[in-house]
């Protein structure tokens, strides 16, 4: 018998970042934020594995376009494409 | 694959573990027995009921097909398990497996009760003593776990729950069974079939609850008060039904026990990375399962007559619904629609973490045609698809694994986007 497992895409990835003066990530591993598009925060799954993340989408020097999102429980940053 | 044969047997054994499912799960969780435990029904999700009883429960009258609520306004120390059919299946083709070492010729009924055909065992293993204690011993060997305690030895244990009657036919092996206490097996001899029905109570033949009733109004209370009154004064009474009751009665039919040989399913599966609840993605993730089974080399040639699906839920639960086609077929709408349909009606109790489907039974279908292309941008197509296909088989015999994925949706509302699509195998 064959099983099919289903393989993830676009997991986040743990990065380094620098936060400015509103909390906002600033620099992502050495690139700067050029602008923030959008900042939402999910509350979800208490049922199971509690997911609390705030994210943020952002556009990066040289316009690489990416959301990120800060593990609120251990203020971890993580990114992944949109 | 071939056609399944028949073998018969006119001389049965019948092995009956009562509760098997209740017994299944205390095998497995021992804290319970002590305490009065129930088996909620597995196609009740909507108003569930009680389904299997522990004497303890029991005792407190909690009775099966009781609401949950009100087997615990009866009971309030009353312990519900989920059920998990696909353990009891597998437990049971546990069993099946161990009694089929024994003879070729093996009918199982339902969860926990199996016909075993005996003819020509007589030459191996000797009179029927023998043969039921081969059959005891044998599923001592296959691992089976059932009751509060372990099987050592079935043989007059008085722990096992195993209980064997043999006799001529099923439905006087049956009765014999029931006549068993546990560990222990009742034999009743070629001839004999009469005089060791006589005694029985009513509630032995398959009797619906109205007729159940008049026969008692009429003071029948055993099978030999139906055989002393006139077999045409019952078929007057109660019209056909009533004659073959009477035969029964009397031991008059004997109904040989019919194995089949049973072909190996095709089965596909899907390991979901996350667990899923909704509907629409499971009957989603239904539809391309049954098209991969369909598309199994093995399957050419034949129609699907039986088909079965299982799930394996979050922690640690299972749900399982099958189906039999009445017009065997070979296309995906045909076989998934009363899979759809019982997945609407009965839905799993919890997110589903791994589905299958299997194809259990076939029946002969003509040959696949290969329909003509009727315009050149199908033929395009269809050239394009060979071509693909061939390239796949080429990547998979140079690199020897998978490397060709298809992008497919999983949940493209979810708020979290490592949720929305996932990579699965490309199937040439």
């Amino acid at each position: 018998m064959k099983t099919d497992r289903l393989r993830a895409i676009n997991t986040p990835r743990r990065v380094e970042v620098e936060l400015g003066l509103a909390g906002l990530p600033v620099m992502v591993e050495s690139r700067a934020v050029e602008s923030v598009c959008e900042i939402w925060r999910i509350d979800d799954e208490w049922w199971r594995d509690p997911i609390h993340r705030r994210y943020v989408e952002a556009i990066l020097e040289g316009g690489k376009h990416v959301v990120l999102f800060a593990e609120l429980t251990t203020g971890e940053w993580w990114v992944q494409k949109p | 694959m071939t056609r399944t044969p028949h073998l018969a047997s006119d001389t049965a054994a019948c092995c009956w573990i009562p509760l098997f499912a209740l017994r299944s799960e205390l095998a497995r969780r021992p804290e319970l027995a002590s305490h009065p435990v129930a088996l909620v029904a597995p196609d009740t999700a909507r108003t569930p009921r009680v389904w299997q009883v522990a004497p303890l429960a029991r005792r407190a009258g909690v009775k099966p097909g009781m609401t949950v609520s009100q087997a615990i306004g009866l009971c309030p120390a009353l312990k519900l398990c989920e059920p998990d059919p696909v353990h009891y299946d597998e437990q049971f083709a546990r069993l099946v497996t161990a009694l089929v070492t024994v003879s070729p010729v093996v009918e199982p009924v339902e969860l926990g009760r199996a016909y075993v055909g005996t003819d020509g065992l007589q030459e191996i293993y000797g009179g029927p003593e023998r043969i039921v204690e081969e059959m005891q011993l044998r599923i001592v060997d296959c691992g089976l776990r059932i009751g509060s305690s372990s099987i050592e030895s079935a043989i007059r244990n008085p722990q096992s729950e195993i209980r064997v009657g043999w006799g001529k036919g099923k439905f006087v092996s049956w009765v014999a069974a029931t006549r068993a206490r546990p560990g222990h097996a009742v034999i009743v001899p070629s001839g004999e079939e009469g005089k060791f029905l006589a005694s029985q109570p009513l509630a032995v033949l398959p009797l619906d609850p109205d007729t159940h009733r008049r026969l008692r109004q009429l003071g029948v209370k055993t099978l030999g008060a139906l055989v002393a009154l006139p077999e045409e004064a019952v078929v007057s009474q109660f019209g056909r039904a009533g004659r073959r009751l009477w035969r029964l009665a009397a031991g008059l039919v004997s109904e040989p026990v019919v194995g089949r040989v049973v072909p190996e399913p095709i089965v596909a599966a899907l390991t979901f990375f996350t667990p899923v609840g909704e509907r629409d993605l499971l009957a989603h993730a239904l539809d391309k399962l049954v098209d991969r089974a369909l598309a199994d080399p093995r399957r050419s040639g034949w129609r699907v007559q039986a088909v079965r699906v299982h799930a394996e839920l979050e922690h640690g639960a299972s749900w399982l619904v099958a189906a039999t086609l009445k017009d065997p077929s070979a296309t995906r709408e045909r076989i998934a629609a009363p899979l759809k349909t019982q997945l609407e009606r009965s839905p799993p109790a919890g997110a589903v973490e791994r589905l299958v489907v299997e194809f259990t039974a076939f029946a002969p279908g003509t040959a696949e045609l290969q329909l003509f292309a009727r315009d050149a941008s199908a033929a395009a197509r269809a050239g394009r698809r060979r071509a693909l296909q061939s390239a796949a088989r080429e990547i998979a015999l140079r690199i020897r694994r998978p490397m060709l994925y298809h992008v497919i949706e999983v949940q493209p509302w979810s708020r979290l986007p490592e949720r929305r699509y996932a990579l699965i195998d490309f199937e040439p």
